[in-house]
């Protein structure tokens, strides 16, 4: 239950006193008679506290036993209704004690949602809103309450990982919204926030919708553009007291693994790619090769040999057969726990819960531990006209991350031992070997370096009712993070790699945002009219501060010892801060005639410390309006069959200012002693021994950073949204339809330029400009089969299309294309641009009937189309072979209900769509494009040879003469793909049974996750929802336990 | 101002009408207009509210303030570079000469510098050529703001404005330079072009002569300008300004023709180098008394022969220490990673001296340097590690074939001037660093541009002595190399030009032993190919350098210099995306 259905409820109790005042002084009153009765849940025969009697004359609610009494007289008609549940109607015949058994399941219509500082009824919504059903991802094991909604609403795409945090989740709201993030705004209990959802609780989550479209987001103006995910926690129920508990375990495994050669196949494939380049390897690395000529004369492999030790010198690592995908992966478990306490009372409750959560990682050592506490509570004040209360969680999080071991696990050779022969020591790279470091060794030494982060959420609120419908409301939200994390760094010797000094680097940060929310509501019903204003003001500070430090040189490196202090070598430190603002002004209108004819209107003002004085302030309007033709006399009479229709269209603008500079419009200069970590990356320091001393305190100065650009400014979202709610035969067939257009101008930039500029060129510009246009359905059919199984199916599909739909001049390079003539107007955003691979080159033939490759054409090679005719593969000859939209994503959920049992199956997918697999199948299908020398995909064992023509794998070769790793088709595949996302059954225990423990209820279920995927034949790699190196997504099993009493 | 301040300003106001309603409700009603009267503050916050200054950052008017800031940053170009895009230039001055290989673990182990060093599939796009271009054009957008900002500057606010521009202006002949032998056609940026101008400025807009003179007028400007010493080392005097300047000039010298053929050898401009050569000369620089003092790492850097040198420094309060990145791939795989730029045989080679102690010009490649044989230059071990001699003059240290990556693709020699003592590295990741100097210009070069001007100039036998003074200090260069058992590392004959005794000194034999000497002088130091260019005779040199090396080496089996198109590389393709091909491709490439 949400805090505005308790405002509501409030009103009502209100009313319900002013009405038992008014009926003790008319007792007389002869034809009314008191009716009692007890409000039950149907599937588990508990009481509903709080539910709304309503008669033609005042409206009661039920106690905690579910009870209720008031005066009505016969005939008359009681409506009792209640969230979640079915609204119910009972005619008043004699009896005095009556029961009713409320539905789970919602008619739509009288479903409250909150739609941003306001709530209001489904039936009245103008906006594109898709209201979460709770009940369905309640059970799944994710973490993250985000990724469990993944596939369940339409017009929504979660990208995500098998991270054991279940952090990396990236969610797309009716496509891309604007190049400088997706990420929606979450806004829970009033609070919005941009980040870590799988800190919070999902248990504690009572609510979720998400506002799709411009007139449903255009309240969060600024921050909108992207979608709002609106989420509220649970709060006491009035009059009750209860207890839930819930575990739950999970067994995870890695589905399916990388093929990488084998000791052999490696060997196998480096000579071959000498014999095919004329002059086969006798040796390699510590290879040796015994080869000769078969009858026409090709070279043929007969033998290699390996010697004892990969140091033949110094004969400590074995030569060896690694599977380094197997060293690094684990079988995991995890387990949840949960237990919350809610208490209710005429003045207010108040709910507590706990929850502890610990995720293995089908890669070794990584693991996620949380612990949440939340505290919701709210009191009455004043003769309940102020009522002020609290949302407030405290979640640690603690984790070992993947310290990016799978492209290593690739890359590392099988020859090399996982340790030496002492068991002990770890294997590494000999001689010539590529300097890869030991997978095993990477994860081993990392097992300890987690972080932990403290999260502070939550928002304190008072609320008055200064006249009749009439409030005032003030919140303070705040948003704090506090990030730690020790990093050691051990000293190791793996082959020739070695780091003799170890190191511990301590960092820490802490981010902060405070959002301090005033608003004025006013609600009135008269006559037919309904009306709903809200206006408000709102601030937001951001402010983040991060610092860390480093020691080398440790005398041990127990995990207890290696602490700043302890060090005696270099020292070394960082630190700095960012600030951003945002003041807001904001108002909405919502207006309701007679339950047919809707309308809204949104007015947003947001000002931002990110932008320039010229352009601070943006504007941001919106309006929508509805047409509910199923309360229209019209259908009621003639068409009876449908039980809920309404037309819907609303318009609307929305701002972007996420992942833009703090400082988009300055001219900056900045310190740079120290140049960065000069390992990987060109140093850019600022500091040159210009004494030439040699060592000492450097002289130093300033490098430009950023180039100023006055005219910078807020990229909009312009949104039209249509859109049709139905339902048919009394809602068992329901669902909805939506069509969008949404255009993103002006979208900000920092555009590559011209290398001339040279340093600090970067500046912030406003770019091209893309439009969305897209359709949502979603659809349930729900009934009984033969009296006793119940089901829902429900399907969703989504699908968009976009187009860059205009490109300023200053950033016509910034896209993709060739820079002059062919760019990305017209075309989807995100679009690539290269070759398209026409097939290999397979007899002598078609090698010299085509278009020349500069240095490379040649058997077995990648022939490219010469699109332009003229004889040459250049450059002329790319086009756009890329678009990394998909064509439609969609989701599938049954449930069944048998007596006790329940039984669900939840299917989700993703239409055709390209995927740059490039990342890996270079490595996968090439000896000498990415990563020559490391270990590689088993498919190079397939490649194209003069023995084995048919192959669609180019020829093996020592080096790129034909440029193949230029960006072609070779590397886009299809990436559709259908997963069984969930499947679990059920199963609640008698009450007979489940009250001999004192419980209320009792439920236990068993599930599965990911069991198996459906994709594309033309899809080489693993899985398609993680083509390159992301971390894999394991199959999983679960069981758990729900209790309640 | 700040929320605070907003509050304070506007309670007075408030608190009024607080104080008015308050009379007329209840107690509990204060509470409401006090909500009411908090929020009316709220809407009456300012918009300054919203001006947050970034932080960590300066301001140009801050940045201004101290005009040596951006001056010392620009230096600091000197210092940032990396492996793949390395200031020593020796994937283009050393790999592309046949003075040296690439390296590495085999021909795909940084494919894009062995498509350089075989000429073949030099294509416009590979990100090494755009990664040292951007490098390049990022040095001298730290000059020219050094610059900008130093021009607004009266001499009053700024005493030292006149000679830290003159700094400047050497640094940017500098970078312009070695974009000029890399290149030939280069968008030419100075600080007065408006940056949105940048990408209208062709790398045709200047002439060959026009950008070469564009170097010169800065480096003529430093001549002017600055002091014949500093006190901080690391800063260009007017010595150094004047010998980089004769460099210039020499180069200038010889004309090229659009396809790059040399068409003439402008001997004004050699007069000139003549002239600028004899000023450095009649310096306090001199040559080192032994050669490897100029590649030993601490007391000896910034020694007499250096005239200017960039500057390395460790303990200085960044990572690792401001070391040099750019060299770090030639270590050896014995001392850790990554054993790439070694030294050709065909180099080792040309270190073989006759019975008459002079280069064996024609015969010299004939037969494999045999150490056991073989009389030698002793600038050999100087230069180049061979297996069972001592590393870097360490004589607890001998170099062996175990420390080879792959010796059956690129041999067992190691390149020895840029690297150090086995304890004088810091180990960052699989790399090997150290802080030894980078001499940009030595006198021993001084000395030989003056020779090779006067040779071409037709004066050669006043060359005679300027080129005997180098093989001198070489002969000179052993006492490094003795064993502790009395013995040498090798068996070393050489002997000055005597004409009439050891030789006929004639121009074209002038020549040829001036060539001679700048190999073996100089040899692994970056100049190499861009002498064989500036010569003209780079297609002749290589393609017959190829034709043996390949049957020693079989990876350069595909070699080949084609004329007219390999003395330069192709202008980076993205580079002519961005300028909306206004730059235009250099010759002999298709895009």
């Amino acid at each position: 239950m949400n805090i505005y259905s308790r405002l509501k409820k409030r009103k009502m109790r209100r009313l319900l006193f002013l009405v038992s005042f008014f009926l003790l002084a008319t007792i007389a009153n002869a034809q009314q008679r008191t009716i009692s009765g007890t409000v039950t849940n149907k599937t588990d025969n508990l009481p509903l506290a709080g539910a709304t009697v309503t008669s033609p004359k005042l409206s009661v609610a039920t106690n905690a036993d579910g009870k209720f009494s008031l005066s009505a007289n016969t005939g008359e008609t009681l409506t009792i209704t209640y969230i979640g549940m079915r609204t119910q109607s009972v005619k008043v015949g004699n009896e005095s004690e009556i029961t009713i058994q409320m539905e789970p399941g919602v008619v739509e219509g009288d479903q409250v949602v909150v739609v941003g500082y306001q709530t209001q009824r489904k039936a009245d919504l103008t906006g594109a809103v898709t209201v979460v059903d709770m009940d369905d991802i309640n059970k799944l094991p994710n973490n993250n309450p985000i990724q469990a909604l993944q596939g369940r609403i339409p017009g929504m795409i979660v990208y995500t990982d098998g991270s054991p945090s279940g952090s990396n989740v990236n969610v797309q709201i009716r496509g891309v919204g604007s190049i400088n993030g997706n990420a929606p705004l979450y806004v829970i209990d009033g609070v919005a926030t941009f980040s870590g959802m799988h800190e919070l609780n999902p248990n504690d989550i009572e609510s979720i919708q998400v506002l799709k479209d411009a007139a449903a987001a255009t309240i969060y103006g600024a921050r909108a553009a992207s979608g709002v995910i609106i989420i509220t926690t649970k709060k006491a129920k009035r009059g009750v007291t209860s207890v839930t508990a819930n575990a739950r375990g999970s067994y995870s495994w890695y589905g399916t693994k990388m093929q990488v050669l084998d000791a052999e196949g490696y060997g196998r494939a480096v000579w071959q790619a000498s014999a095919n380049d004329g002059s086969p390897l006798s040796k390699y690395l510590i290879y040796k090769f015994d080869y000769g000529r078969d009858a026409n004369n090709n070279y043929t492999l007969n033998r290699i040999l390996l010697p004892e030790f990969v140091d033949t010198t110094t004969r400590t690592m074995r030569t060896a057969n690694t599977n380094w995908f197997n060293e690094i992966s684990q079988p995991a478990y995890s387990q949840n726990y949960d237990v919350s306490l809610s208490r209710g009372t005429d003045k207010g409750g108040s709910v507590f819960s706990l929850d502890y959560l610990h995720n293995q990682g089908i890669v070794r050592t990584t693991d996620f531990k949380r612990m949440t506490a939340r505290i919701n509570s709210d009191y009455k004040l004043i003769n309940d006209k102020l009522w002020i209360g609290e949302n407030f969680s405290v979640s640690r999080t603690q984790e070992v991350q993947d310290p990016g071991v799978l492209n290593p696990a690739l890359q590392a050779l099988p020859v090399i031992p996982v340790h030496t022969i002492d068991g002990i020591g770890w294997g590494g790279p000999f001689g010539g070997m590529n300097d890869r470091q030991n997978p095993a060794r990477i994860i081993a030494d990392n097992k300890q370096n987690h972080y932990t982060f403290i999260r502070l959420f939550g928002n304190a609120f008072a609320d008055l009712e200064i006249f009749k419908n009439l409030h005032a409301r003030t919140s303070v939200g705040l948003d704090y993070g506090n990030f730690d994390k020790r990093d050691m760094q051990l000293s190791y010797v793996s082959g020739y790699l070695n780091n003799p000094d170890n190191k511990v680097t301590m960092s820490h940060f802490t981010t902060s945002q405070v959002i301090w929310t005033n608003t004025l509501n006013y609600k009135s019903d008269w006559l037919k009219h309904s009306l709903d204003a809200i206006a408000g003001h709102e601030i937001v500070k951001y402010n983040g501060m991060d610092f860390g430090a480093s020691r080398m040189g440790f005398a041990s490196e127990h995990i207890d010892y290696m602490y700043l202090n302890a060090g005696t070598g270099l020292k070394d430190n960082y630190g700095g801060a960012s600030e951003t603002r945002l003041m807001s002004y904001f108002g909405k209108v919502n207006y309701v005639f007679d339950r047919r004819y809707l309308a809204s209107a949104t007015l947003r003002y947001d000002g931002s410390s990110r932008f320039g004085k010229n352009n601070q302030f943006a504007l941001f309007p919106a309006f929508s309006v509805g047409w509910r033709l199923n309360n229209e006399d019209f259908i009621k009479d003639n068409f009876d069959f449908i039980s809920d229709l309404k037309f819907r269209y609303g318009w609307g603008v929305t701002g972007n200012q996420e992942n833009i500079d703090a400082t988009a419009n300055r001219t900056l200069y900045a310190t740079n002693y120290s140049g960065g970590d000069p390992t990987w990356r060109t140093p850019d320091g600022t500091a040159y021994d210009l004494n030439g001393m040699g060592s000492g305190t450097l002289p130093s100065g300033f490098q430009l950073i950023q180039r100023s650009n006055d005219d910078v400014r807020w990229e909009s979202m312009t949104q039209s949204n249509f859109g049709i709610d139905f339902g048919f035969l009394n809602q068992k067939i329901y669902g909805s339809a939506d069509y969008f257009v949404k255009t993103t101008s002006d979208m900000l930039v920092r555009p590559a330029y011209i290398g001339v500029i040279g340093e600090g060129g970067y500046r912030w510009v406003n770019g091209a400009s893309m439009k969305n246009k897209g359709f949502e359905l979603l659809i349930g059919y729900k009934g009984l089969i033969a009296s006793t199984v119940n089901f829902d199916v429900t399907a969703n599909l989504g699908t968009y299309r976009n187009k860059v739909i205009s490109l300023p001049e200053s950033v016509v390079n910034t896209y993709g294309g060739n820079g002059t003539t062919d760019n990305i107007l017209g075309r989807p955003w995100g679009s690539g641009y290269g070759y398209v691979a026409d097939g290999l080159f397979r007899n002598a033939d078609e090698v010299a009937n085509s278009a020349e490759q500069g240095a490379g054409k040649g058997l077995g090679r990648i022939r490219y189309k010469d699109l332009n005719g003229d004889g040459t593969i250049d450059q002329k000859d790319r086009t756009w072979i890329f678009n990394p939209n998909p064509a439609y994503t969609y989701g599938l959920n049954i449930n069944l209900g048998y007596k006790g049992f329940d039984f669900m199956v939840f299917l989700q997918g993703v239409g055709p769509v390209d995927l740059n697999v490039y990342d890996v199948k270079s490595m996968t299908d090439f000896w000498s494009i990415n990563e020559t020398g490391s270990n590689k995909g088993t498919r190079l064992l397939e490649a194209w040879s003069s023995a084995n023509t048919s192959s669609s794998i180019p020829a093996l070769t020592l080096t790129d003469r034909n440029n193949e790793t230029r960006f072609s088709t070779y590397f886009i595949e299809n990436g559709a793909y259908m997963k069984l996302r969930n499947i679990q059954l059920g199963y609640t225990l008698p009450s007979k049974i489940s009250s001999k423990i004192s419980a209320k209820s009792l439920n236990v279920y068993v599930s599965g996750q990911n069991l198996f995927t459906i994709k594309s034949k033309n899809f080489t790699g693993v899985d398609p929802e993680t083509p390159a190196w992301g971390y894999p997504i394991p199959s999983m099993a679960t069981a758990g336990v729900r209790l309640t009493f | 101002m700040g929320l605070s301040d907003s509050f304070y300003g506007n309670s007075r106001r408030k608190a009024y009408i607080l104080i008015n309603l308050k009379n007329n409700k209840s107690v509990n009603m204060k509470k409401i207009f006090l909500i009411i009267a908090v929020s009316a503050v709220l809407l009456s916050c300012k918009k300054s509210w919203l001006d947050v200054s970034p932080k960590g950052t300066l301001s140009e008017a801050q940045v201004a303030e101290n005009p040596d800031g951006l001056v010392n940053a620009a230096y600091a170009y000197l210092g940032n570079d990396h492996y793949t895009t390395p200031w020593s230039l020796w994937p283009y001055g050393n790999v592309r000469s046949g003075d040296a290989y690439k390296g590495g673990r085999d021909e795909a182990d940084i494919q894009q510098f062995h498509f350089g060093e075989i000429f073949i599939n030099q294509r416009s796009d590979l990100g090494t050529l755009d990664g040292m271009w951007f490098q390049f054009y990022v040095a001298i957008s730290r000059v020219n703001s050094a610059l900008a900002n130093l021009n607004a500057k009266t001499d009053t606010e700024f005493p030292a404005k006149k000679q830290r521009i003159a700094e400047m202006r050497f640094l940017r002949a500098h970078w312009y330079f070695n974009l000029k032998i890399m290149w030939k056609y280069v968008p030419y940026i100075d600080e007065n072009v408006n940056s949105n101008d940048y990408g209208n400025i062709s790398n045709r807009e200047l002439t060959n002569d026009q950008l070469w003179e564009k170097i010169a007028t800065d480096l003529q400007f430093a001549v002017d300008n600055l002091p014949a010493s500093q006190t901080q080392i690391g800063r260009p005097s007017k010595i150094a300004a004047q010998a980089y300047l004769a460099k210039t000039k020499l180069y200038q010298a010889y004309e090229q023709d659009e396809q790059h053929n040399v068409t003439k050898i402008n001997a004004d401009k050699l007069n000139q180098v003549v002239t600028l050569c004899d000023a450095v000369i009649a310096s306090s620089y001199s040559l080192e008394p032994d050669f490897a003092n100029n590649f030993i790492n601490g007391s000896y850097e910034n020694g007499r022969e250096s005239i200017f040198a960039v500057q390395f420094s460790k303990d200085d309060g960044t990572m690792f220490g401001r070391l040099n990145y750019g060299d770090v791939l030639s270590a050896p795989q014995g001392i850790g990673c990554c054993d790439f730029q070694k030294p050709s045989q065909n180099l080792a080679n040309a270190y073989k001296t006759g019975v008459d102690g002079l280069p064996m010009f024609s015969t010299f490649n004939n037969a494999d340097l045999d150490a056991n044989v073989n009389t030698v230059d002793p600038r050999l071990d100087h230069t180049v590690a061979m297996p069972g001699h001592i590393w870097k003059y360490d004589p607890n240290t001998v170099y062996q074939v175990s420390w080879n990556r792959s010796p059956d693709v690129y041999g067992t020699f190691a390149s020895q001037k840029e690297n150090v003592k086995r304890s004088e590295y810091t180990q960052l990741g699989p790399f090997y660093a150290n802080t030894k100097n980078k001499i940009l210009l030595r006198l021993a070069d001084v000395l030989l541009w003056k020779a090779e001007a006067l040779i071409e100039l037709g004066r050669h036998n006043d060359a005679l002595s300027l080129i005997n003074q180098v093989r001198t200090r070489a002969k000179n260069s052993t006492s490094l190399l003795k064993l502790s058992n009395g013995n040498f590392e090798s068996n070393y004959k050489i002997e000055t030009y005597q004409p009439g005794v050891n030789c006929t000194w004639t121009q074209d034999f002038a020549r040829q032993a001036l060539r001679w000497e700048r190999r073996l002088e100089f040899a692994m130091e970056g100049n190499r190919f861009f002498d064989l260019v500036r010569w003209g005779v780079a297609d002749t040199y290589l393609n017959n350098y190829f034709s043996v090396e390949k049957t020693k080496r079989t990876y350069l089996k595909d070699a080949k210099f084609t004329k007219n198109r390999d003395e330069y590389l192709p202008i980076p393709y993205q580079q002519i995306q961005f300028s909306h091909n206004l730059y235009k491709q250099n010759p002999g490439y298709t895009q």
